[in-house]
């Protein structure tokens, strides 16, 4: 009896303790900023302190593609509404739904809340979205152990499964690689952590993209080539090859159940709120390809249309941005094309949220 | 499986669960079953290797306490001869065939055959002549019952890597067996979770510089980066085996058998003799007990001992495997006990007064390390450039990267061993405050969690023997 309860008290007393240290909160405050979770950790600890005057705030979120920056729109004459940025790159919706519960924990701080998406038709591709391990990194700080069912409950492999629970669980064992990068150099973490919460803010909202453009490639949608002026970047023809003639991914279905649990999760979020949520396409990109993609008439985004409160944008609102001069590779807009976009989201936004 | 894996702990705790709900007289069936699980997991097919040896060491035993005068020693070398030749094919035979090949000036590898070298066949052939030897000297009664000896050949706590039992320890615990109560689990769950922190969390890590070293020296050149190279190799080969032994000695306590120990802090030795006590202490007592003692030992003169000497460390170097370099490693730790006893045995047999101590423990420590240069090398030409390397005297870059906070993990091993030397620390662990116990366990487990590398997989050092 005594053997069982010393072994007892060892087993709970190191979960007790390692929780001290990693899930109380102090640690993921030192996270390297520029790990998956430091980013997160940054742009949420950016959120939380900025400054949010009048009732009329509206929140974006997304990935690297999300060249949306609030500095174009913010204090413009014909725009009411102050936007704000957790768009994470790297980031994806399951991350999304607890960066969106852990920024609005009492679902009221804002009018809107903008979801990009690639395309409303949930087109499959080859990676298994919701095995995707790193999203375990990305929001290990806001996981909680009651989300131990849904989070690794929402991977599909056993093994994924059984990692993310003992991460949850266990947070040092996500936090290993910071923990001993931390140990190497304490005193330049300590530092760098405490010049990103002062700076970063600016670092984001204040962000000039890159200026360098695809203009001048040349597509064959029939041979699958791409010809690439010489002066441009060597690995543009394999970005743009690998981005545009990817080899056709089979039909499973996986891609909408993923996307239709988790954006249905973040509308249960702000369900009977006064929060809408907007949906909108991306820019494809400098070349958008001739054919599109075969209409999927219940995509996760057009089934979550016809809910109250969701607002599914005109899918070729953006169209116009979809140039070469405005994008710096296959997928992500550049400086140029990050002001125009951002310009044209806003006053969409303020139109949508008038109507 | 690898004892460090999850894989093998789910293994485990399904035996333990099996073992204490069965009825006694399904326990030994139900861990020999497990043992071969546990084996034929690495290889199904190599079961009939294990099986045959089996056979053909319970047959000699029996035949060997059935008869007398020179049909005795018959079966004896009948039976020794049935371990070695099998042991000589599957992990000599290259290593011969290569020589003859370079001999004969035939291109390398003309005579080689594709060899898989059987799991743990070094440790439980030792195992196994130990126990015939042992009925032939009238030490051992034979067994009878051949799952009984099935099982002290296979035994999946020491079936790969030791601790080397012998047959009457194993026996002894087998036939008067005890359920382990109290201090004993404690002591059982403590050396699993030790030996799993020394595996993953300071072996690996360790091997992760070594590796990186030895896999291309000449990329660091210098004697700082060879040091740290072959320093951290030192480091993790103890680790490695030493936190292996434990899992075994640990895993057997919970299964009710008390293993031998294995090492005692060997970098704290003030001497080659003394390093010898501490390291891979079964390993050292099989060759002094059945190889330098029949030899001779130091029992025909002077002249006669150096050779014993010689041709134990000879012998136990190639016994860790089949290369030159393990037999100029044994060599090379044959030819300091023979200097240290051309010294004055005394002197390297009795503990130096405590101011001497730190220089003597770091002596042989360095004269330690410069050994594990030919265990680790992949060839002699490799072994020459490192030993060269670390005496250069030149410090050249680029340099080998290590972690400060690998470096600190080294002191504070350091300081453990030394607390462990002065107080036993521990041994008394489990029988101590509960506390003191709850605290070191939970330490344990953070170090596992922190500094384990758990994404790799790094191979025990010695499942390849």
């Amino acid at each position: 009896m005594r053997t069982a309860l010393i072994l007892l008290t060892t087993a709970f007393g190191y979960v007790g303790v390692e929780n001290l240290i990693f899930n109380a909160g102090w640690y993921a405050k030192i996270v390297n900023p520029d790990s998956s979770t430091g980013q997160v950790n940054e742009f949420l600890y950016n959120e939380h302190h900025r400054l949010k005057i009048g009732g009329k705030q509206v929140l974006a979120i997304g990935d690297s593609r999300m060249g949306f920056f609030p500095r174009f729109v913010n204090a413009h004459p014909g725009i009411d509404y102050t936007f704000g940025t957790i768009a994470v790159p790297g980031s994806t919706p399951r991350d999304w739904y607890y960066m969106f519960r852990d920024i609005d924990p009492t679902r009221t701080q804002y009018t809107a809340v903008l979801i990009p998406v690639e395309n409303y038709d949930d087109v499959e591709g080859w990676e298994i979205n919701a095995d995707r391990e790193t999203d375990l990194h990305y929001v290990i700080a806001q996981l909680r152990w009651s989300d131990i069912p849904e989070f690794a409950g929402s991977y599909v492999s056993p093994s994924l499964k059984a990692k993310a629970a003992l991460g949850i669980l266990l947070k040092g064992s996500v936090y290993r690689a910071d923990f001993q990068d931390f140990l190497a150099d304490r005193k330049k973490r300590l530092d760098y952590v405490h010049q990103v919460q002062r700076d970063s803010f600016g670092w984001v909202y204040d962000y000039e993209g890159p200026s360098y453009n695809v203009s001048g490639d040349e597509i064959d949608w029939k041979a699958h080539t791409i010809l690439v002026p010489p002066d441009h970047r060597p690995d543009e023809a394999k970005l743009f090859t690998d981005r545009l003639f990817p080899p056709p991914a089979p039909a499973t279905g996986r891609r909408t159940a993923y996307l239709s649990y988790w954006f249905n999760r973040i509308y249960d979020l702000y369900r009977g709120t006064r929060t809408r949520i907007i949906i909108f396409r991306l820019p494809r990109g400098p070349y958008p390809p001739p054919d599109a993609p075969p209409r999927n008439e219940h995509s996760s985004v057009r089934e979550l249309a016809r809910k109250p409160g969701v607002i599914l944008d005109d899918e070729h609102y953006f169209d116009s941005l979809e140039r070469p001069e405005l994008f710096q590779d296959p997928m992500h807009l550049n400086g140029a094309g990050e002001a125009e976009f951002s310009k044209m989201l806003g006053k969409h936004v303020q139109e949508l949220l008038s109507k | 499986m690898l004892f460090s894996t999850i894989p093998f702990f789910e293994f485990l705790a399904v035996v333990l669960a099996l073992y204490y709900a069965a009825p006694r007289v399904a326990r030994r069936p139900i861990l020999l079953a497990a043992s071969y699980f546990f084996y034929m997991s690495w290889n199904a097919k190599f079961i009939v290797l294990l099986l045959t040896l089996t056979a053909i060491d319970y047959t000699a035993a029996l035949w060997i306490a059935r008869s007398e005068g020179h049909r005795r020693k018959l079966f004896l070398i009948v039976g020794l001869s049935g371990n070695l030749s099998f042991l000589g094919f599957f992990k000599y035979y290259n290593f011969l065939a290569d020589n003859i090949a370079l001999l004969l000036q035939r291109p390398p590898h003309s005579f080689a055959l594709a060899i898989i070298l059987p799991l743990g066949i070094s440790f439980h052939t030792f195992q196994s002549m130990s126990y015939i030897i042992d009925v032939y000297r009238g030490q051992q009664k034979p067994i009878r019952n051949p799952l009984d000896y099935a099982l002290f050949i296979a035994f999946f706590p020491q079936l790969v890597a030791g601790p080397i039992v012998r047959a009457r320890e194993f026996f002894g615990d087998l036939y008067n067996w005890k359920r382990p109560v109290g201090e004993e689990v404690l002591r059982g769950v403590m050396l699993i979770g030790v030996g799993l922190a020394k595996k993953l969390a300071f072996a690996d890590q360790f091997a992760l510089v070594a590796d990186s070293y030895f896999s291309n020296p000449a990329a660091h050149a210098g004697a700082l980066a060879a040091w740290k190279g072959v320093g951290a190799f030192s480091l993790q080969i103890f680790f490695d085996f030493s936190g292996y032994s434990d899992m075994a000695i640990g895993m057997a306590l919970l299964l009710g058998f008390h293993f031998p120990q294995n090492f005692a802090r060997p970098y704290l030795a003030f001497s080659i003799t003394d390093f010898w006590h501490r390291w891979h202490m079964t390993l050292s007592r099989w060759l002094r007990d059945y190889l330098y003692i029949p030899l001779g030992g130091n029992r025909h003169g002077t002249l006669n001992t150096y050779r014993n000497l010689m041709l134990t460390m000879l012998l136990g170097g190639l016994w860790h495997g089949a290369s030159w370099n393990f037999v100029a490693w044994g060599g090379y730790h044959g030819a300091l006990l023979a200097i240290e006893r051309m010294l004055g045995r005394k002197m390297f047999e009795d503990k130096p007064p405590m101011w001497l101590y730190p220089f003597r423990a770091a002596l042989t420590t360095v004269l330690v390390t410069i050994g594990w240069v030919f265990f680790r090398a992949s060839d002699f030409t490799h072994s020459r450039y490192i030993i060269s390397q670390m005496f250069s005297f030149a410090h050249h870059m680029p340099n080998l990267a290590v972690p400060v906070w690998l470096i600190w993990l080294a002191v504070f091993s350091v300081m453990v061993a030394i607390v462990e030397e002065r107080w036993d620390f521990f041994n008394r662990l489990a029988r101590g405050p509960a506390i003191a116990f709850i605290a070191v366990m939970i330490a344990t487990m953070l170090m596992v969690e922190l500094f384990g590398v758990i994404d790799k997989q790094i191979p025990f050092v010695y499942f390849q023997f």
